[in-house]
C-alpha cells in the first residue's frame, strides 16, 4: 500500500483518470463546463511601442463566473500577454512560459526578447495540437523595437501592427478597421483601444465589465486596472440583513486558535567552496 | 446528468470585516437517493485555512488527502503554515496536472493570510483556473440560486455575526431550490483569534 | 504559386488566412524565407506549415553551418518531404519549395497534402489554384523572361483572388535568382482585372 501513497514527481500532465473518465462519460454522465473567458482581447503598436486592452469577464456556460478578472498576463518586464479561450490554459500557459523566460534571461543576462517568447508560446501550443484551448495576443518591446504577436490555440502565429482576439473580436476589429492609423500617439492609442474593448463589452455576450489596459514602452510598463469601468453597478438604496439569531443552530464548537506570526530570518552566509 | 451533480454538493465562502466564513450542505446521494447526511466536503488546511471540496464524492476524498499530503510535505520542507494564496497555487497545480483527465471537483478556498489576517477566498475550475474574489465565491450543483443569495444578501464589511446570519441564510435557501443538495448545513466561521464551526437545522428534504 | 525562368524562380501567393468565414490575417506572408536564397509557399493549416517550415529553417542552417556553403533547393525539399510524409496523418500542409542554387539554378518542387516530392517548371497549389489549372496549362510557355514570369504569376493569382473564397487580400511576389530576392507587392487596388468595371 505504501507505494500508492506517494506521489512521484514526474512533471508535466497525468492522464491517470482518463480511462476512468471516459467511462463515466459513456455511461451518460456529462462532463462539466469549465471556466472559459469569453474575451475582448486586443493590441496595438502605437508611436512608442504598445497597448494591450482586455474586458474582464469570465464566463462558465452562460454564467458570469468572476465579473473583474484579469486577463493581461505577466510574462516578462517588458513583455505581456492577453489571454482568452479556456481560462485556466491561458493562465498556466503564460505562468509556465513566463518562468522559462525568467531562467533565459537569468541564463543569458540580457533583456529577453519579445519573438521569443513567440516561440515559446507557439511550439508549446502547437505540441498540445489545439487541445490547450489558448488564444493569445503577445506584446512587448525588446531591443529591436516594439512587436505584436497573435497566437492561435493550435500553434499558428500572425505579426500585425493591430490585433484582436476571442469571441469579441470582431466588433473590436471593426474599431481597428475603420480608425488605426500607422504611428498613432499614446493618447489616440489608448482611447481607440478602449473603444474597442467598450464594442465587445457591451456587443458581444461573452465580454462585459470593464476594460484593462496595458501600455508598454521601452522603459516603463503603465498597468492599468481597470482603465474604465465601463459598467458601473448602481448603489443599492435597501438593505437584506437578516436579524441575528435567524439561523437556526444545532451545534457550535469554538476553537480558540492563536494568531502566531512566523518570522524566518535568512544569514548571508559565505558559500562552501573546498 | 453532470458528473458534478452525480453526489450533490454546495458550497459557499464569503469575506466579512477581518473574518471570513464557508460553509457547505452535508448532503451526500447517489443520483436522487440520498445516502448520508453528514458527508464532509469542508476540510482543513491550516489553523484558519480551511477548503471545501463540492464534487465527485470520490474526487472530493482523493484530493482532500492528495492535498494534505503535499501540504504536509510544504510544511516539511518549509517549517511553516501555508498561505492561503500558496495553497490556492497548489490545488491550481494540483488540479492543472490532471488538465486531460480531471478530478470533478471545483475547489473553494477562506481563510485569513498567516501574516497580515488579510481575508482571503478564491474558487478554482476542476482544471485549476483560479478566481480570487472580493465579495463571494460559490460551487457545487446550485451555483445559479447562490449567486442569486450572495448577490443581493452580501455587503461589505460585515462582523461576524452579520457574516454567519448572511451566508447561511444563503445557502439554506439556495438549497431548497436544488434537489441534489442539503439535508443539513454546516458554517465555520474564521476570525483572527478563533473558529467557529455551526451545524445548521435545515429542511431534511 | 512557382515557376522556374532561366536563372531563377519566381514564387507569388495572396495573403489571406481565414478560420470559417471570418478573415484573421488580411496581409498574411505565405512566402517564407529558408535560406538566403530558399523560399517556400504556405498552403493548408497556418499552424502545421508555421512549424514546418519553422523546423526545416531549424535543420537547413545547421546543414549550412556544418557544410560551410549554400544547402540545395532539392535538400531543402527533401526536409520537407520528410516532414510531410513521416507526419501524413496528422498534418494538412501544402508547400511549394523554390529557389536558386550554383548546382541546378532555379527550381521548382511541389510537396502537396501527401507528402510527395517533384521538380515541375511551373506548379500551384492552395485552394485557389483549383481555379487556375487551365489558365496555367494555355499561358505557360518554356523559358519564360523573368518579367514574363512575374506577369505570368500576377495574372494567375489575380484570377484565383477573384474566384476563390478563400483566396484575397494582396499579392505578395518574390524572384530569386543568383543575385539574391527581390519582392514585389501588389495591392488590391492593382491586380489584373478581367472583367469590365
Amino acid at each position: 500500500m505504501a507505494a500508492t501513497c506517494v506521489e512521484f514527481a514526474t512533471g508535466g500532465f497525468s492522464f491517470e483518470n482518463c480511462r476512468r473518465n471516459a467511462i463515466l462519460e459513456e455511461k451518460g454522465l456529462k462532463p462539466p463546463k469549465v471556466y472559459k473567458t469569453g474575451t475582448t482581447i486586443v493590441g496595438i503598436v502605437f508611436s512608442d511601442g504598445i497597448i494591450l486592452g482586455a474586458d474582464t469577464r469570465a464566463t462558465e456556460d452562460t454564467i458570469v463566473a468572476d465579473k473583474n478578472c484579469s486577463k493581461i498576463h505577466y510574462l516578462a518586464p517588458n513583455i505581456y500577454c492577453c489571454g482568452a479561450g479556456t481560462a485556466a490554459d491561458t493562465e498556466k500557459t503564460t505562468q509556465i512560459i513566463s518562468s522559462q523566460l525568467e531562467l533565459h534571461r537569468l541564463n543569458t543576462d540580457r533583456t529577453v526578447r519579445v519573438c521569443t517568447a513567440n516561440r515559446l508560446l507557439k511550439q508549446m501550443l502547437f505540441r498540445y495540437q489545439g487541445h490547450i484551448g489558448a488564444a493569445l495576443v503577445l506584446g512587448g518591446v525588446d531591443s529591436t523595437g516594439p512587436h505584436l504577436y497573435s497566437i492561435w490555440p493550435h500553434g499558428s502565429t500572425d505579426v500585425l501592427p493591430y490585433v484582436t482576439m476571442g469571441s469579441g473580436s470582431l466588433a473590436a476589429m471593426s474599431v481597428f478597421e475603420s480608425r488605426y492609423t500607422p504611428g498613432i500617439s499614446r493618447e489616440d492609442g489608448m482611447k481607440l483601444v478602449r473603444d474597442a474593448i467598450a464594442a465587445g463589452i457591451f456587443n458581444d455576450l461573452g465580454s462585459g465589465s470593464n476594460i484593462d489596459l496595458c501600455v508598454i514602452t521601452k522603459d516603463k510598463v503603465d498597468y492599468l486596472r481597470p482603465y474604465d469601468e465601463a459598467n458601473k453597478k448602481g448603489v443599492r438604496q435597501g438593505k437584506y440583513a437578516y436579524k441575528k439569531g435567524t439561523s437556526c443552530v444545532l451545534t457550535e464548537t469554538v476553537r480558540k486558535v492563536e494568531f502566531v506570526v512566523e518570522s524566518t530570518q535568512v544569514k548571508v552566509e559565505a558559500m562552501d567552496t573546498v | 446528468m453532470s458528473i458534478m451533480a452525480y453526489n450533490g454538493a454546495a458550497i459557499v465562502a464569503m469575506k466579512g470585516k477581518e473574518c471570513v466564513a464557508i460553509a457547505s450542505d452535508r448532503r451526500f446521494g447517489i443520483q436522487a437517493q440520498t445516502v448520508g447526511m453528514d458527508f464532509q466536503k469542508i476540510f482543513e488546511m491550516g489553523p484558519h485555512l480551511y477548503i471545501g471540496l463540492p464534487g465527485l464524492a470520490t474526487d472530493v476524498q482523493t484530493v482532500a488527502q492528495r492535498l494534505k499530503f503535499r501540504l504536509n510535505l510544504y510544511e516539511l520542507k518549509e517549517n511553516r503554515q501555508i498561505r492561503p494564496k500558496t495553497l490556492m497555487s497548489v490545488v491550481a497545480n494540483l488540479l492543472y496536472e490532471r488538465r486531460f483527465g480531471p478530478y470533478f471537483v471545483e475547489p473553494v478556498i477562506a481563510g485569513l493570510d498567516n501574516k497580515t489576517a488579510e481575508p482571503y477566498i478564491a474558487a478554482l475550475d476542476l482544471i485549476g483556473c483560479p478566481m480570487a474574489t472580493d465579495d463571494f465565491v460559490v460551487s457545487g450543483t446550485c451555483t445559479e440560486q447562490l449567486y442569486g443569495m450572495c448577490e443581493s444578501l452580501w455587503q461589505p464589511d460585515m462582523d461576524a455575526d452579520a457574516l454567519f446570519e448572511c451566508i447561511s441564510q444563503s445557502l439554506m435557501n439556495a438549497v431548497d431550490r436544488d434537489a441534489v443538495s442539503g439535508w443539513g448545513a454546516v458554517v465555520t466561521l474564521i476570525e483572527k483569534d478563533k473558529v467557529t464551526t455551526r451545524t445548521l437545522k435545515a429542511r431534511m428534504d | 504559386m512557382a515557376v522556374e525562368f532561366d536563372g531563377g524562380v519566381v514564387i507569388a501567393a495572396d495573403s489571406r488566412t481565414s478560420a470559417g468565414t471570418y478573415i484573421p490575417n488580411r496581409v498574411t506572408d505565405k512566402l517564407t524565407k529558408v535560406t538566403d536564397n530558399i523560399y517556400c509557399c504556405r498552403s493548408g493549416s497556418s499552424a502545421d506549415t508555421q512549424a514546418i517550415a519553422d523546423i526545416v529553417n531549424y535543420h537547413i542552417n545547421f546543414h549550412r553551418m556544418e557544410m560551410g556553403e549554400d544547402p540545395l533547393v532539392k535538400t531543402a525539399a527533401k526536409v520537407f518531404q520528410d516532414l510531410c510524409y513521416n507526419y501524413r496523418d496528422s498534418l494538412s500542409a501544402g508547400i511549394i519549395c523554390a529557389g536558386w542554387d550554383r548546382k541546378l539554378g532555379g527550381q521548382v518542387y511541389s510537396i502537396p497534402l501527401g507528402g510527395m516530392c517533384i521538380r515541375q517548371p511551373v506548379t500551384i497549389g492552395g485552394s485557389g489554384s483549383t481555379y487556375l489549372y487551365g489558365h496555367v496549362d494555355a499561358t505557360f510557355k518554356e523559358n519564360m523572361t523573368k518579367e514574363e514570369c512575374l506577369k505570368f504569376c500576377k495574372d494567375a493569382v489575380s484570377l484565383a483572388i477573384m474566384r476563390d473564397g478563400s483566396s484575397g487580400g494582396v499579392i505578395r511576389m518574390a524572384a530569386i535568382s543568383e543575385d539574391g530576392v527581390e519582392k514585389h507587392l501588389i495591392l488590391h487596388e492593382d491586380i489584373t482585372k478581367f472583367y469590365r468595371e
